[in-house]
């Protein structure tokens, strides 16, 4: 039981950093940005020619070498996003809502085979990985680079939030997801608050990439597209735009596909886990911490 | 921005479809089967979408056939050539891709590797009269059809399942718990050794396939006790699988099926973690004597390792180019009546002999196991 | 209406294209891209129209499909046969995913409707009755000449189109319209928006389960892999690159989005690579849609 909790939570703390960027950027802009999860994909590629690049890196280092990577592919990956957001996003931020659906579609499609065209279909494997003999706590088997990668999503978890709830900078997205127009009238810098946001969420699919790279040590160029569609539905739960709730919206979410795989076996896991959700929005319309807005017109 | 006009996109479009054919219509139809010019492959595979890592094993493989042939001069003194084409593992692209093949007028359609998206091709490539060589996909399906241009090469998975429940048994596995992706190939053997190994089989697992964390259902699988694993999908989720097994502190022995059987299984899976690991597998270049040059070639060609199904690609060009040369000639009839007459043409699967329903006479699995990182010969079960 | 004129002449060169080239590969081309048509029309009456953001239309395809596939193979009917049927459980479908999550608003809506598209595709492939993975196959096909499958295939969808373009005009279309517009507003005017979205719902799953019919016949075999959530977003892309609520945008937009693939692949592993580009350059191109549909009201 314990043992179930645990791997729905572990598995849930990727889906919940990929989550946040979604949530984030349908917040403030009201996207549906299907090319987050290539933006995942294209990090965990960043870190491995990275980690490639260096050569050997002896075991000792193996930890230190990986953080090192992952700072620097959060970063890559966000300024990734923000010329994804320059060239296939802001172009239209007049256009209906849905016009963006297509060229997010596009770049997701370009994004992968690209990234195919340049690496090959055929999976990579990491050069540093994070194995590590299991402990065991509470009748559940962990391995303490599992705690690690848990507590770094946690801390970045912390620190986004800190960052909207705290910040100047956080002060100004909230204010464009109210109203983009009056917000500018205030003086706040539109595109460029659009800017950051893209970055911050992009860093965070990014650190997940690299992560989830490290940890299962597999790679491809469509590892993003299930990823993606599994955060939007942790974003939906949680309450989309709400970045507490998409936090605990992706944790469910991985208690959910858990228990799920448990009840039904492997098969029916994601019947069980839509059905779930389809009955919770039912009761719940608006997600978990959602609040009811009236729709703007 | 200015607006692009619409005329300019329709004529596009047009354009397009004006260039793929001229002279086709309705009203002038041109004739086909010209018994001169180059011998044309036709082979659809996987480029795109979920399995697009498989479709470069297969295509070179069989290039490197074709290659090989050319350079002894071809078949009745005509080159071969080969046409590649994308299937997504769709029905839809499938049959978009076949008749495009058809349209370009193939002679010997030598792919197929999804069986969902191949079974839509089969009565494109029949109204035809092109004989086809399936390398990969070898659901019961396309055999109970008992279509006479279908020709499969790859072992069945009763095969395969029979094989895998002779070494379990043989191995003294009391509880065996057998773990699918939930593709038409992968379950039917996982359900057909659970039929043949009775009450030893305490569960059935499916995964999704695709993703990373497969722990939910290594609990599951562990939460029976097993003593053997058998693992009946792709290398990708297989790596994965043996090494969270491991991770999750499992024991016991682990078999893979033959879609398993690459390098790349014991590099996910992590070293360690994979040696031991029982494989169910035909003959490969890896376990047959004096068949390591073809490796060589293969890695000196494409600068990569051959991988799942690259020697059933290689071999299906073999046998199309030899039916050919048979035939005399590529009338679709007379290659059909020559496939079925073949006896004992040399395959890395063994010699070749087609079964009533044209499957492999003789299955010729074998198990290997990974020893340093590569599959090695355990036991040939003969 | 100039609307009338385009749609003749759209027809002509439909019926023409078979006299240009009638290859097996154009004909399964120029077939496919018909049906297609009818799937991006059915969707149009429930995004385009109504506003109801969709994710997962290609449930009522799969349901169509199926449905007339099992009845055919199982029982033996002939295809046309199982078409009654296979209206009664596309309404049914409708209903069924409808009814429940209609009060949504549009994202919540969108990954309900996401979350229904994967549970059918899921049990379509975990069924026995289904055939599981590997699927249907040897559904008898309406006609065996692929010429004259075409021609009905063109029929039958050019009714299909016509049929959608007069509802939206009806007095219907104008409550969708409305309900697109302003639900609030629509709701305190008398319209019973909750009624309306479902007939939406209700349209545009048969349009779908139809078109799932003409897809197994062309076909004669189908699998889960045809129904993924890819190819819900694939239509709902030919909507919206021709023009929201659009008729002949969105049928420009299905072709465009249902050749292009086909024109590319000669360029192999860039296909997919380029047709992304060519999406987002399209949509730069033409942020409203290559049609857009000709109305003063903002389409939000």
């Amino acid at each position: 039981m314990t043992q179930l909790v645990w791997n729905g939570l572990f598995v849930g703390s990727f889906y919940t950093l990929v989550a946040l960027g979604y949530s984030m950027v349908y917040g403030i802009i009201k996207l549906l940005n299907f090319a987050h999860g290539d933006l995942y994909m294209l990090s965990a590629f960043t870190g491995f020619a990275i980690l490639g690049a260096f050569g050997g890196v002896p075991a000792s280092m193996g930890l230190l070498a990986l953080l090192a990577v992952l700072l620097v592919t959060m970063v890559a990956s966000g300024l990734a996003g923000v010329a994804l957001e320059r060239i296939a996003y802001r172009p239209l931020r007049r256009a209906p809502r849905l016009s963006l659906l297509i060229t997010a579609v596009g770049a997701s499609f370009a994004v992968e085979y690209g990234m195919r065209a340049v690496a090959g279909a055929d999976p990579q494997v990491y050069p540093v990985r994070l194995g590590g003999t299991a402990i065991e706590v509470f009748g559940a088997r962990l391995t303490l680079q599992q705690l690690v990668l848990v507590g770094a999503a946690v801390a970045l978890m912390a620190g986004l939030n800190l960052l909207v709830t705290r910040t100047r900078e956080g002060r100004a997205m909230r204010a464009i997801a109210l109203d983009p127009r009056t917000s500018s009238l205030m003086g706040i810098d539109v595109d460029a608050v659009i800017s950051r946001t893209f970055f911050l969420g992009s860093a965070l699919a990014g650190a997940a990439g690299v992560m989830a790279g490290a940890y299962y040590g597999k790679i491809d160029f469509l590892m993003g597209f299930l990823i993606g569609l599994k955060a939007f539905t942790a974003a939906v739960i949680g309450g989309i735009g709400n970045i507490p709730g998409t936090m605990l919206g992706g944790l469910l979410l991985g208690l959910l596909e858990s228990f799920g795989t448990f009840w039904l076996g492997g098969e029916w896991r994601d019947v069980f886990t839509f059905g779930v959700l389809i009955l919770f929005l039912t009761v719940r319309p608006t997600g978990l911490l959602g609040e009811r807005v009236t729709e703007r017109v | 921005m200015r607006a692009i006009p619409l005329k300019s996109i329709a004529a596009v479009a047009a354009l397009g479809l004006l260039a793929s054919g001229c002279g086709q219509g309705l009203l002038g139809q041109e004739s086909g089967g010209e018994q001169h010019g180059p011998i044309v492959l036709g082979m659809l595979i996987p480029q795109s979408g979920s399995e697009a890592s498989i479709g470069p094993y297969m295509s070179n493989a069989a290039r490197l056939a074709v290659d090989e042939i050319n350079a002894k001069g071809g078949v009745l003194g005509r080159k071969l050539e080969l046409k590649t084409a994308d299937d997504a593992c769709d029905a839809q692209s499938a049959t978009a891709a076949a008749n495009k093949l058809v349209t370009e007028g193939v002679h010997v359609s030598v792919g197929g590797y999804c069986s969902g998206a191949t079974l839509p091709t089969l009565p494109i490539f029949g109204k035809a009269t092109i004989p086809m060589i399936i390398p990969a996909a070898n659901s019961q399906e396309l055999v109970d059809q008992k279509l006479e241009h279908v020709f499969m090469i790859n072992g069945t998975g009763a095969q395969q399942a029979e094989a895998a429940q002779k070494w379990i048994a043989g191995q003294g596995g009391q509880r065996v718990a057998l773990m699918h992706d939930n593709t038409s190939y992968s379950k039917d053997i996982a359900l057909r050794t659970q039929s043949s190994l009775g009450a030893a089989a305490v569960t059935v697992e499916a995964v999704t396939p695709k993703e990373s964390d497969y722990s939910a259902n290594i609990t599951n699988v562990l939460a029976k006790k097993p003593d053997f694993v058998y693992w009946t999908g792709y290398f990708q989720e297989g790596g994965l699988i043996v090494r969270q097994l491991r991770q999750a502190g499992y024991k016991g022995s682990i078999m893979v099926g033959d879609g398993s059987v690459s390098p790349k299984l014991a590099e996910i899976a992590g070293g360690e973690a994979a040696e031991g690991v029982y494989a169910t597998m035909t003959q490969t270049p890896d376990t047959l004597e004096g068949a390591k040059g073809w490796i060589e070639a293969y890695k000196k060609k494409f600068n990569a390792e051959p991988g799942p199904y690259s020697n059933q690609a290689y071999d299906a060009v073999r046998l199309a180019a030899e039916a050919v040369g048979r035939a005399g000639g590529t009338d679709g009839a007379k290659v059909i009546a020559a496939l079925e007459a073949i006896d004992g043409f040399p395959m890395f699967s063994g010699p070749l002999k087609f079964t009533p329903e044209h499957t492999l006479a003789g299955g010729g699995f074998q198990i290997l196991v990974v020893k340093d990182g590569a599959f090695a010969l355990q036991d040939s079960l003969s | 209406m100039g609307n009338n004129r385009v749609g003749l002449a759209g027809l002509l060169i439909a019926l023409a294209a078979p006299f240009v080239n009638a290859s097996p590969y154009a004909l399964a081309v120029m077939t496919s891209t018909v049906i297609f048509v009818m799937l991006a029309a059915g969707l149009n009456i429930v995004v385009g129209y109504c506003g109801l953001l969709d994710l997962g239309y290609v449930a009522f395809f799969a349901v169509g499909a199926y449905t007339s596939g099992v009845l055919a193979t199982r029982l033996e009917l002939p295809l046309v046969a199982t078409v009654p049927v296979v209206l009664v459980v596309t309404v049914i479908a409708g209903i069924v995913i409808g009814a429940p999550t209609l009060r949504l608003r549009s994202d919540y809506l969108a990954i309900v409707t996401l979350g229904f598209g994967e549970i059918i595709r899921i049990s379509a492939n975990n069924l026995d009755i289904t055939g599981g993975p590997s699927g249907i196959y040897g559904i008898p096909p309406l006609t065996t000449s692929p010429v004259v499958f075409y021609y009905l295939t063109v029929a039958v969808v050019a009714l299909a189109v016509l049929g959608a373009a007069r509802l939206g005009r009806s007095r219907l279309g104008r409550a969708w319209r409305f309900v697109r517009e302003d639900e609030d507003a629509a709701e305190a005017m008398g319209v019973h928006t909750y009624r309306i979205k479902l007939a939406a719902y209700i349209a545009g799953a048969v349009w779908g389960g139809l078109a799932g019919v003409l897809f197994a016949s062309q076909l004669s075999a189908i699998s889960p892999n045809s129904f993924t959530f890819l190819q819900s977003a694939l239509v709902l892309m030919a909507v919206v690159l021709g023009g929201m609520g659009s008729v002949p945008g969105v049928v420009v937009g299905a072709i465009v989005i249902s050749l292009l693939p086909e024109i590319l692949r000669d360029l192999a592993d860039y296909r997919f690579f380029l047709f992304g580009v060519l999406l987002i350059v399209f949509m730069l191109a033409r942020p409203q849609g290559l049609w857009p549909a000709r109305s003063k009201e903002p389409l939000t």
